[in-house]
This record gives structure tokens, sequence and C-alpha cells, in this order.
């Protein structure tokens, strides 16, 4: 009884010992494949789970089943009007054949190699097909999908799905920027001498038009003031004429007294004669 | 597979264990073993067990969700709550924030703040090589943004992408400098603002779910846009050009506003005092006129008469003034004594001062 229960114990012991050692687990995130002495296991590859192998003769190599990120450094590219800017993209993939991946690329890193030969190349053909405004502007997003075509078709041989690759950033080499900087700046230097001169041909022209206004004002009220000082001149004439053309000889003879009375002061000086009608009583 | 475990099993399980060669030996030191272990064995390994059952005992906050894994694989999304899963190595649980919105900045990098916490203002410094971008028209800007997201599906965020945060910079980058690349720098500087984020979320979204992150972009914020610092000058020159323009028109029109209710003050001046100079003369006219037939008519009566008191009347008037010289000479003697009158040597009245 004590000796089987002992026995028991060590085959149990024993068993979990190899189940560790046969049992491993892939991750949701990975895939794997099994490996006997240098030869793969089967055609398919393990999906995430609980597995298991044959403990020492075969072991296991695990592979990232997720979207992998490859950031490309950015590179100088001619454009086909001879421009050059300097491009930086990604390319998302993913390794979908880890079987074809393993045996043609082995790892991560000798398919970042692939794949900066390939997608480097692909978007330098492509993109010295396109002025360097088209490849900033509306060809953009056609540039991305033939580049992600073609190098998903190159790549497809070694177990990796291109899913994506996007241009991040076009910049221009320092020297280009400097020449746009100094185009924007002439750009803007003149539309401010536009506005301002704009401004003072609108201010000019509302000064003019004011001081025109001012003189038509005046005129009109110069021309009126004249009518209307003839109309009295005229009235004030007719009615002269009126009354004092009821006599003539009294109005000569009283309009004369009164110029006398005016026109002599101080300063005059008479010569009488004993003739004079003012005399006739002093003789 | 190739093997059988189940074989492997039987084969374990048949094999002419407990047999070994110096079993017996081992059983001795065994049983010592055993004796000197024996007072804690029955209360160690249940407790042992119990606590083992016990970690598979876990919360889920409310914004989070559980995403529960067994032997690495995908098993199910618990709510929630308080949850159990089988503990390690069996199952397995992970718990994302998913309902927090987290922010990440571009072009610029707040100062001493964490990405995922609130953005303050002013407090920044600008990444240069993430801000500048070129417009569709050939200029430069820099534009920064920030751009808020959440886990939409935490399933493909945990298992689909590796670094999604990383994958979202990229494509944030991506797409703004595609929607820019669209634009004008006009519209990206003033009202295209609006435009620009939307457009920018909806493609940033396109991506991120075309590499099904399980991220949604909530947001995206344009915060600074603003020409380069090389050229900024000359755009706030523009600006102030604007104001200058505006400012020459306003005096203009101020001066107009001056100059013209003046002139029509002047003008109702001059036709006022004319109508007053009408007005005037005609009443003159009629006053004198009246006059005149006034006296007409008492002439009328008495011509001789009063011709002759109005002649008298007026030259006494003006002989009356004492300065007016008076000589009276005979006609005779005027005919032979002045032929020729010396007028010059005549004595001129004196000045007033000295009579």
């Amino acid at each position: 009884m004590k000796k089987r229960t002992i026995v028991l114990l060590i085959a149990v012991v024993i068993g979990l010992f190899v189940l560790a050692s046969a049992a491993f687990t892939v991750d949701q995130t990975q895939k794997a494949i099994v490996i006997q002495l240098g030869r793969p296991v089967g055609s398919k590859e393990l999906g995430p789970g609980l597995h298991f192998k044959l403990p020492l003769v075969q072991n296991v190599v695990f592979f990232d089943a997720r979207i992998l990120d490859f950031d490309a450094n950015p590179e100088e590219i001619t454009t086909t009007d001879k421009k050059y800017m300097e491009v930086d993209s990604y390319t998302k993939w993913r390794i979908v054949d880890p079987l074809t991946f393993y045996t043609k690329v082995r790892t991560i890193q000798g398919a970042r190699a692939r794949l900066d030969d390939i997608v480097r190349s692909q978007l330098r053909v492509a993109l010295g097909r396109y002025t360097l405004i088209e490849v900033v502007s509306h060809k953009r997003k056609e540039i991305m999908g033939a580049v992600t075509t073609r190098s998903a078709e190159l790549l497809a041989s070694y177990g990796i799905e291109v899913i994506d690759v996007r241009i991040k950033r076009t910049d221009l080499p320092a020297e280009n920027e400097r020449s746009i900087f100094g185009r924007m700046k002439a750009e803007r230097e003149r539309q401010a001498k536009q506005y301002r001169s704009e401004g003072r041909e609108a201010s000019a022209r509302l000064i003019a038009t004011a001081d025109k206004e001012r003189s038509i004002i005046l005129a009109d009220a110069n021309k009126q003031a004249e009518i209307v000082r003839g109309e009295g001149d005229g009235l004030a004439t007719k009615i002269y004429a009126d009354a004092l053309g009821q006599s003539p000889e009294f109005y000569a003879f009283t309009r004369s007294l009164e110029a006398y009375r005016k026109g002599f002061d101080a300063n005059s000086r008479f010569i009488l004669t004993p003739k004079s009608p003012f005399l006739d009583y002093m003789q | 597979m190739n093997w059988d475990w189940e074989k492997l099993q039987k084969q374990q399980q048949g094999r002419p264990g407990g047999k070994p060669p110096s079993f017996d030996d081992f059983q001795d030191q065994f049983d010592k073993f055993k004796k000197f272990k024996l007072p804690g064995w029955k209360l160690i390994i249940p407790l042992i067990f119990l606590l083992w059952i016990a970690s598979g005992f876990y919360i889920v906050e409310p914004d989070e969700v559980g995403v529960v894994k067994q032997f690495g694989q995908f098993l199910r999304i618990t709510t929630a709550g308080p949850n159990y899963h089988i503990p390690f190595p069996v199952q397995s649980v992970l718990t994302p924030k998913v309902t927090q919105i987290r922010r990440i900045e571009f072009g610029f990098r707040s100062v001493g703040r964490a990405r995922t916490q609130n953005f303050q203002q002013g407090a920044s410094r600008e990444v240069k090589e993430e801000s500048l971008m070129l417009t569709g028209d050939e200029n430069i800007l820099s534009v920064q943004f920030i751009v808020q997201y959440m886990i939409k599906d935490a399933e493909n965020y945990l298992f689909n992408v590796n670094d999604p945060e990383q994958t979202l910079a990229h494509a944030g980058e991506a797409a703004m400098r595609e929607i820019i690349g669209k634009g004008k720098i006009d519209a990206a500087l003033t009202t295209g603002k609006q435009e620009i984020q939307v457009e920018t979320r909806i493609l940033m979204q396109e991506i991120l779910d075309k590499y099904e992150t399980g991220l949604s972009v909530v947001a995206v914020q344009m915060q600074n846009v603003h020409p380069p610092d090389d050229v900024i000058d000359a755009f706030k020159d523009v600006a102030s050009a604007r104001e200058d323009k505006s400012r020459f028109i306003n005096e203009a029109e101020a001066y107009q506003r001056d100059i013209l209710p003046k002139a029509r003050g002047e003008a109702a001046r001059i036709v006022n005092a004319a109508q007053a100079y009408r007005e005037a003369k005609v009443r003159k006219a009629e006053g004198d006129a009246a006059r005149f037939l006034s006296v007409l008519a008492e002439y009328n009566k008495a011509k001789d008469i009063t011709r002759r008191r109005l002649y008298i009347e007026t030259m006494e008037q003006i002989f009356a003034n004492p300065e007016v010289e008076k000589l009276i000479m005979s006609d005779d003697a005027l005919k032979k004594s002045v032929p020729y009158l010396p007028l010059e040597k005549l004595p001129k009245r004196a000045p007033k001062a000295q009579q």
C-alpha cells in the first residue's frame, strides 16, 4: 500500500516533468512552428493555445503574429521634376507563413533587411514618376497604393504580407527649404504691399470723392445764393421802379437833395454867388 | 503533429516503474523524510491549494474590460465587477482601460507632463521634424496638433498590432501630412482648420481600422498652426498690412464724414445768407417806396412850397455844419478876380485834435 503510493507519486512527478518539457503555450500574439532536429515538423504553423512536442528532439520557434512595424530611415529621392525630397516611410507587415519565413529569412531582423531593400526601391521607382508637388499633394494615395501592391507581391514569397506602405513625412533638403522660405517671404511681402497700396488707393479714392462732393455742395450753395440774391435785387428794382415811376421828376429832386446832404461834408467848400437861390433873401 | 501524447502517457504509465535498483535504500530515506515533515503536511497542501484557487479572483474596474486568455489563447471578455478565472498557468487575465481617453501630441511636447494627462497650453516645446510639413501649394507650415483616442476593441488592441500607440503616432503623422499636402497654406492657417481636423480624423481611423488596431480616434485638434519661424515675420506683416489697409480706408471715411457735413452746413449758411439778403433788399425797397409815395402824395398837393421847403432844409443842413467852408462872392468879383483859383493854397481844414 505504502509502496504503491510512493510509486504513484514518483510517476506523477516524472509525468509532470515530462509534461512540462513537452507542453508549451503559444500566446494570442504568436505563431509557432516545431522543429525536429533542424527540420520543420508538419506543414502548418501552430496558433495560440496549448501544444505539445517531443522533449529533447523537438524544439519550438515562435513568431510574432501581430502586425509589425518597419520604420525606414528617411531617404533622399529625386522626383521627375528633378527636385530632391526626403521621404520617411513606414511599412506595416505581418508574418503569414512562418514556415517559409523561417526558411527564407529566419528572423525579424532578416525580414527588415528584405523590406528595406524592396520597399526602398519600390518607393524610388514610384516617386520618380511624379513631380514633387504631385507627391506631396494629390498623387500621394495613388503612390502609396502602388508601392504597397508591388511590395506585397515581391515579399509574398518570403512568407511576409505587406499590409501598408505609407509615406509619413515628405521633407525638403535644407537648401530647398531655404529657397521655399525665400519664396514664401517674397510672396507675403508682395501680398503685404498689395494690401497697403489697395488701402491707399481706396483711401485716396474716398478722399477725392469727398472733396469733390464738398466742392459741389458749396458751388451749388453759391449758385443758389446768387439766384436768390438776384431775385432780391430784381424784386427791389421793380418795387423802386413802380414807386418812383409815379414821379421821376420828384424823385430826381428829392434824391438829389439827399445826395447833396450826404455828399457835402466837413471837407466841402462852397463858393456862393448872390445869385444862388439859397441867398435869394440875403440881398 | 506526428506524435501522440496519449500513447506517450500510456507508455510512461505502463512502464515497469517502482523497481529501480536501490529502491529499498531510497524508501528508508523517504520514510525518515516523511516522518520529519509529517506535522505540517496535511495543513500546508490544502492551504497552498486554496491560495492557488483564490489567485483566480480578479476585479474589473468600471473603466476596464477583462480579457481572459487560456494557455495564451484569447478566451473571453469579462465586464466590470468581480470575476474568476482558472489560476495560473491555465488562464490569465489582462485588464486594459477602455473608456479612458488618451492623448498624443504631434509637433510639440508639453513640458513636464505625461502624455496621457490634460493639456496645458503654454508649457510646450516644438518638435520641428514633426511639425514642419509641406502644403499643396509648395509652402511649409508648422502644425502642432493632438489626437485623442481610446480603445474600442480590447481584443484587437492587445493581440493584433505590435505597439498600437506607435502605430497611432505613425498614422497620425501620415494622415495629417496627407491632408495638409492636399490643401493650401492659407486654408490651414485660417478657415480650413475644422475641415482639416475632420478629414484627418477620418483618414486616421481608416488607417487604424486597416491595421485592426482596436483604437478609435475620438478627436484631432490642431493646437498651434503657424508659418515656420524663418518666415513668420513676413506673415505677421501681411496681417498688419491687412490692418493698415482697413485703417487707411477708415481714416478716409472719417475724413469724408468730417468734411461733408461741414460742407453741407456751409452751404446752408451761404443759401440762408442769400435769402436774408433778398428779404432785406426787398423790404428795404418796399420801405423806401412807401416812404417815397407818402411824400409824393403830399408833394403833389403843394408842389412849389414843398419843393422850396425841401431845398432850403437841405441846404440848411449842409451849411449848418460849422466845418463846411462857405465863401460868398459876387458874380463880378468872381469873373474878374478869380480866373484861377489856387485851390492848394486855400486854408485846409485844421485837424480836429487842434480845434
